[in-house]
């Protein structure tokens, strides 16, 4: 096939060469054959040209349409007639009647006869739908215009047309195509264009003038103002035959180059494979196919539409399958319009004037984004000016924010507290003020019971130590120091009632003249000291102290370099500390029992706060302002650092079994530790919204408190269980308030009842008050 | 790799040091940022944005965000997903068929421009569809966004600039309307509320409540400051989502879908009549021959006929071919069951379809047509307008409500009554028919309230929803308990959490002891001063001024008391607790606030009333 196909070409290219001056007869030949050939393709259906994917049927019909132009001549003898009739119809009326005759004439003559129509003038036939008859006697009837395209291409492509015609087909086509596309009624004889210049105007254009050219034949056709280049097609000229530049042909005519799309190419192809050899090669066959496809008089069909929608859940229950994909978490929806969104809501839901102008002063982001308005009808309602944005922005929110699926928290408020034991289970505690001490001038800055519950003893800032008597609220004694007691402590023994005071830079241990004469006897003997001795025998350890009988108030004065802070004893009343709030701690022993002062002391450069002795271990707990240090006496080095994470430690207390330690801070919060667990607080409570001034445990119930500036103290429950699996138990039990503030302090000390389950508060609007159970 | 394998096996890697260009880990290797994202599937962002809707895929918030906070993070598998969908080539594709068409363009070869144009590849959503929502009711619970768009769309104008086509607008249009059809024709529809922003509607569909909005019928504002192109490509998707959606609905009627209508009617702009026609039509022709056969005509049957006598007449011939298939017998099979399917409707939906049984309405031209249109037959009544192609005319003296909208009624036909459009709502929202005095012409009508609005969650009930509950209740021959004393039982175990009020008895119970004491302590003082003072003799006058203070002082006490039992439980909670707890009982603040503000502004308005 590929050898004939070459030859072809060769033979083409010679007749091109040569331009050979066909002779009338073979003239008439062609023009025969080309309109048989036209009438042949133009029985093949339309569809059949579709542009379907398959190739394969394109073929059959290429075969099927040689297979009939080789046979059936009649056909193409009734449909050369339709195609005059045609030619009747749009041809101008001058060069009508005798083109027609012409035609049918030669017809007549040359191609099989079995032509029908017969010598009648087709005028005749001009209003009806047929033609003429054939052999059955069958009407023939008239084609429609545009079939003429299809026979036409066929004509062109009929491989034995091609032999025959003296001419190139190419040049039919490309004639045909040029005018057939500009003008729009009929189709002139086109087998006029292969003549030579005189022989135009003789047929068909009689009016036409003609300038013969170089490359190919001008003619006008003046009468309808339309002018024609018949151009000669040189092969060599076009760039259509390599196989990289396939897709564009050079026009000579419009002197433009033509791009065929892929698709295209592949389309041109198939119309054209397999008919005339070649004929894919001639780029003005292509070119007239190409043009004809994109002016759409080629039509193809349309792949078939499938329906757009169809039932796409058909079986829901088969479609369980898995995804495999990460859970889909569908979109919030939006919230529902509330009874404010009504173009007509109830009254109450309308701002006042003042309120929608007082929205104006508030923050862009807490300013209400709808106003309620009300409409008294619903004509009245304007259109929504945001309803395009509302939607942008719901838009914006399902594509651009993140989703996170999140539990919706529907619980109940108080399901979130904590089951703690009932609190009437836990009585007895300190509930309610049962006593107030009155007397001092200034904020009581101490308190501090005796040891048999009997006393308390106070110290205010107008000066004074009293002693009361804790049931019948008298003041017994008074000690004018004429400073400001920071302290006062009872000395833990019952049987010596002596109590410890801190003024300015001097601690006094005083004789409170308790108990029975024995007692006093033996008090007076300890706090009988000969002045001279104790400095000179310790002054060169550490010169910071001194002591000397202090017979205005009975008793010793030791007197410090800097003012103390406070003065803690050891639970068995032979030591005390003193502890100054500047850098230093001084750590005495006194040795009561043996009248003699022994004195060693420990010097820790750190800043103090307050100490506290171990209830049963040689221990003592030191807070600085951070953390807690604990140490061992004996060895006396450093055993454990307590990290607080507070922000700055205010006081400290040790539960009764030693494990324990409370820790008050000027924040207003209260750790727990203990001491086993951690060296992290166990409990951070925050109770207070000011400083905590002093925390305290109960020595035998399972109580502690703290008091604070904001004028409250706090009442705990605090069990602590012996097996070290269960953690200790925290209740809160009680808020004790009563005092008043001044000078922006509050409630400046609580110390507990030594027996009774009752609280002590001194506060600093100079009151001491009880709280009993 | 086994290279590597044998490195990692002989040193013991530790595990934070991750050496450079190594595996990440976490939420590092879990999570790309969004212009990783777009760096790695190889497309812009345009791309990527219209991609991540079509698909559903949206960003997610990792637990680290290791990039810093203002980065969105998209899940790697969530990525990795958009890199397998098909569309992502096809989109490649198009792109690059777009450059051709310039290409032409450029060259000014409008023919080869034209041509490609003709053929542009296109691409279908179905299967995304299908992936998004494998079952129908997913897609039924996801509608609510589609619907609100689709409508919207349906309202705005056709723009050039926006890219805003008229065939997307017709588009939305019908199917808009055919939804409603649907929704009308099955009587799922359940809540309508007119707001200021439109019109909510509620229906319940497969037990699934999809509630949309519809603009009102006016000229759309086009804001400049509106992305279209990202609303359009959301649209895109919500098309085709709907179509399928209605096409499952219709095909559930055993309604051909598209619905073919008549072209009459849609030139009118009565889709939606046209459509619901078309719908009971097709439907009815199939459900009369069993019931001829079983020779038991419903009153409502005999109604449908004398309908569908009026209105057959040029759709007969678009349809009849439409119902060929439905007389065939299996076909027929499928009509009983749809006959049962109605007599399985739930309670809400019979109720529904009683709502304006007997009713006829005729729409007035100011009154919003296409919501009524839709409304009042979704509710079982008849309805008809004024202009062409109307079922029945104003004059027809069955009607018996006409529903107007204007300051005035001129001529008033006696049989029926002339209410404002209001009315239908608030009746549909009330499930009975109100009284129609007060939305008589010219009136101010009653407040509409919002049926969405869980009145006693809210914590405040306007009059008129009062009224209306009273009204109900007297529609069902019920009794309502007098205001007040119902809700306040105590007894109710729903209102009254066991520990909650455990701790209020208990703190009752300690304010009365404390109060109690604090009188005992008082008087002792009082003893203790006049001791002191030796001013016994006034004691007994003082006392009784004293006690009179005591009981005033000891209100707020028990107050504070609960106040302090309060701070003290919440000692002991954790912090994360207690931040939840105050971020509740904030909640709860706001919500008292808004309800006493709204009674304040009641009182407010009674007393200037008055």
């Amino acid at each position: 096939m590929g050898a004939s196909k070459k030859e072809s070409v060769e033979v083409d290219k010679k007749k091109n060469s040569k331009k050979t001056q066909p002779t009338k007869k073979e003239k008439h030949n062609t023009e025969e054959s080309v309109l048989a050939q036209k009438q042949e393709d133009a029985a093949t259906d339309y569809k059949e040209l579709s542009a379907d994917d398959d190739s394969e049927d394109y073929k059959s019909v290429g075969e099927s349409e040689a297979g009939d132009g080789e046979s059936s001549g009649d056909e193409g003898n009734h449909k050369s007639g339709s195609s005059e009739g045609l030619a009747i119809d749009g041809q101008s009326e001058d060069s009508e009647p005798d083109q027609g005759a012409e035609e049918s004439d030669s017809s007549e003559d040359e191609v099989a006869p079995r032509n029908t129509v017969g010598d009648v003038p087709l005028e005749w036939y001009k209003d009806e739908k047929h033609i003429g008859y054939d052999i059955a006697g069958k009407k023939i009837k008239k084609k429609e215009r545009q079939d003429k395209l299809d026979s036409f291409l066929a004509n062109v492509d009929d491989s034995k047309n091609w032999l025959l015609s003296p001419t190139r087909p190419s040049y039919l086509l490309y004639l045909f195509f040029s005018q057939y596309l500009e003008l729009s009624y009929s189709i002139v004889p086109i087998s006029v264009a292969l003549c030579e210049d005189h022989e135009l105007t003789e047929r068909g254009v009689k009016s036409g003038l003609v300038r013969g050219m170089n490359s190919g034949v001008y003619f006008e056709m003046s009468h309808i103002g339309m002018t024609y280049l018949v151009l000669r097609p040189s092969l060599g000229d076009t760039t259509f035959n390599g196989s990289k530049s396939r897709r564009k042909i050079y026009d000579e005519y419009n002197d433009e180059e033509v791009e065929l799309t892929k698709e295209e190419t592949k389309l041109v192809r198939r119309m054209l494979k397999g008919k005339t050899p070649h004929a894919d090669f001639d780029p003005y066959a292509v070119l007239g196919l190409v043009r004809a496809i994109r002016k759409g008089f080629i039509k193809f069909d349309k792949p078939k539409e499938e329906p757009r929608f169809y039932m796409l859940w058909g079986d829901d229950a088969s479609s369980s399958e898995k995804t495999g994909h990460l859970s889909y978490i569908p979109a919030p929806k939006p919230n529902m319009p509330g009874h404010e969104e009504s173009y007509n809501p109830s009254l109450e839901y309308i701002p006042t004037q003042e309120e929608i102008n007082s929205y104006q002063l508030m923050d862009e982001e807490d300013r209400p984004k709808f106003i309620p308005k009300r409409f008294t009808s619903l004509r009245s309602i304007p259109a929504y000016e945001n309803a395009v944005k509302d939607s942008f922005e719901r838009c914006l929110d399902l594509y651009l924010c993140p989703r996170v699926r999140k539990k919706r928290i529907n619980i109940d408020p108080e399901s979130l507290k904590p089951k703690l034991p009932s609190r009437k289970d836990l009585r007895p505690y300190p509930a309610t003020c049962y006593l107030e001490y009155r007397g001092h001038k200034g904020a009581v800055m101490s308190i501090s019971a005796e040891a048999s519950g009997q006393w308390i003893a106070s110290g205010s800032s107008d000066g004074t130590v009293r002693l009361w008597e804790v049931e019948t609220c008298r003041c017994i004694k008074v000690w004018e120091f004429g400073e400001v007691v920071q302290y006062v402590a009872w000395n833990p023994l019952p049987e010596l009632p002596i109590l410890a005071v801190t003024v300015g830079q001097d601690v006094f241990l005083l004789n409170s003249g308790l108990g029975n004469e024995e007692i006093q006897r033996k008090v007076k003997e300890l706090l009988h000291v000969e002045t001279p001795t104790a400095p000179e025998d310790s002054g060169n350890k550490v010169s910071g102290w001194s002591w000397r009988q202090d017979d205005e108030h009975e008793g010793i004065r030791l007197r410090h370099f800097k003012s103390v802070y406070s003065v803690e004893w050891h639970r068995k009343g032979d030591y005390f500390s003193t502890v100054m709030p500047a850098d230093i701690l001084f750590f005495h022993y006194h040795l009561i029992a043996v009248l003699f002062l022994a004195l060693e002391s420990i010097v820790l450069c750190i800043v103090m706060k307050s100490i506290i002795f171990h209830p049963t271990r040689s221990i003592f707990f030191v807070s600085t302002k951070k953390n807690v240090r604990v140490y061992d006496l004996l060895k006396q080095k450093l055993i454990k650092k307590l990290e607080t994470g507070l922000r700055e430690v205010s006081s400290i207390s040790i539960h009764p079994a030693g494990d324990n330690i409370i820790v008050g801070s000027r924040d207003g919060k209260l750790c727990w530790f203990d001491m086993d667990l951690s060296s992290k607080p166990y409990k951070v409570l925050k109770c207070h919204p000011k400083d905590i001034t002093n925390v305290a445990f109960h020595r035998s119930y399972p109580l502690f408190a703290s008091c604070s500036d904001d004028c409250t103290a706090y009442v705990f429950h605090g069990t602590v269980y012996s097996d070290l699996n269960q953690n200790p138990l925290i209740v809160p039990l009680e808020i004790l308030r009563g005092h008043a503030s001044s000078d922006g302090r509050g409630v400046l000390d609580c110390k507990f009842h030594p027996r009774q389950p009752w609280l002590f508060t001194a506060g600093a609007d100079s009151l001491i008050k009880l709280y009993c159970h | 790799m086994a290279a590597r394998k044998k490195h990692s096996s002989m040193v013991p890697r530790k595990k934070h040091y991750r050496p450079p260009g190594k595996k990440r880990e976490g939420n590092a290797a879990r999570y790309i940022t969004r212009s990783q994202a777009i760096k790695q599937l190889q497309v812009t962002l345009g791309f990527f944005r219209r991609l991540s809707i079509l698909k559903g895929i949206f960003p997610r918030e990792p637990k680290k965000k290791f990039k810093g906070n203002n980065h969105t993070y998209y899940h790697v598998k969530d990525v990795a997903f958009l890199q397998h969908e098909p569309l992502l080539d096809k989109f490649r594709d198009i792109r690059a068929y777009q450059k051709k068409i310039k290409k032409a363009e450029a060259k000014k070869n409008a023919d080869l421009a034209t041509l490609l144009r003709t053929r542009e590849p296109t691409y279908k959503l179905d299967k995304l569809v299908r992936e998004r929502y494998p079952k129908f009711v997913d897609a039924l619970r996801d509608l609510d966004d589609c619907l609100t768009m689709v409508h919207l769309f349906a309202a705005l104008p056709a723009v050039e600039r926006a890219k805003i086509d008229v065939e997307l607008i017709h588009n939305c249009r019908r199917l808009s309307h055919e939804w409603q059809a649907y929704v009308c024709r099955t009587y799922k529809l359940r809540k309508v509320f007119i707001s200021v922003k439109g019109i909510y509607y509620q229906a319940e569909i497969e037990g699934q409540k999809i509630t949309w909005l519809t603009p009102h019928a006016m000229q759309q504002i086009l804001p400049d400051d509106v992305n279209f192109s990202v609303m359009l490509t959301f649209l895109e998707f919500y098309e085709t989502l709907l179509g399928f959606v209605n096409f499952r609905l219709y095909h559930s009627l055993n309604v051909k879908y598209p619905p073919i209508l008549d072209p009459k009617l849609e030139a009118l702009a009565s889709d939606l009549y046209a459509l619901s026609r078309y719908i009971v039509s097709n439907t009815r022709t199939s459900t009369l021959e069993p019931k001829a056969a079983s020779s038991s005509t419903s009153e409502q049957l005999e109604a449908k006929e004398k309908e569908m006598q009026a209105d057959e007449s040029e759709l007969r011939l678009a349809q009849l071919q439409h119902q060929l298939p439905s007389n065939e017998p299996g076909a027929l099979m499928h009509l009983m069951e749809g006959a049962e399917c109605e007599n399985e409707d739930d309670q809400d939906t019979k109720e529904c379809k009683r709502l304006f049984k007997n009713m006829k309405f005729f729409l007035s031209r100011e009154v919003p047509r296409e919501s009524l249109l839709f409304v009042i037959p979704a509710f079982g009544g008849v309805v008809s307008w004024d202009g062409e192609a109307a079922p029945y005319k104003e004059a027809d003296q069955s009607i018996s409500h006409q529903i107007v909208d204007r300051p005035t009624q001129g001529h008033r036909y006696l049989s029926r009554e002339y209410v404002q459009p209001q009315w239908i709502y608030d009746c549909i929202n009330a499930r009975i028919i109100l009284p129609t005095e007060a939305y008589m012409v010219g009136r101010i009508p009653p407040p509409h309230l919002s049926p969405f609005v869980d009145n006693d969650a809210e914590g405040y009930i306007p009059d008129y929803a009062e009224t209306i509950k009273r009204l109900q209740a007297a529609a069902r021959n019920e009794v309502l308990p007098m205001p007040g004393v119902g809700k306040e039982d105590l007894d109710d175990p729903q209102n009254l959490l066991v520990e909650g009020y455990i701790t209020r008895a208990e703190a009752n119970e300690a304010a009365q002891t404390k109060k109690k004491m604090v009188t005992l302590e008082k008087q002792y003082h009082e003893e203790l001063q006049s001791e002191l003072q030796g001013a016994i003799m006034k004691k007994s006058k003082q006392g009784s001024a004293e006690h009179a203070k005591t009981s005033e002082e000891s209100v707020p006490d028990t107050k504070q008391i609960a106040e302090d039992i309060d701070t003290m439980s919440k000692l002991g909670m954790s912090r994360k607790k207690r931040g939840l707890l105050e971020a509740i009982e904030k909640g709860k603040e706001r919500n008292t606030a808004r309800i006493s503000k709204l009674k304040e502004r009641k009182k407010k308005l009674k007393s200037s009333e008055n």
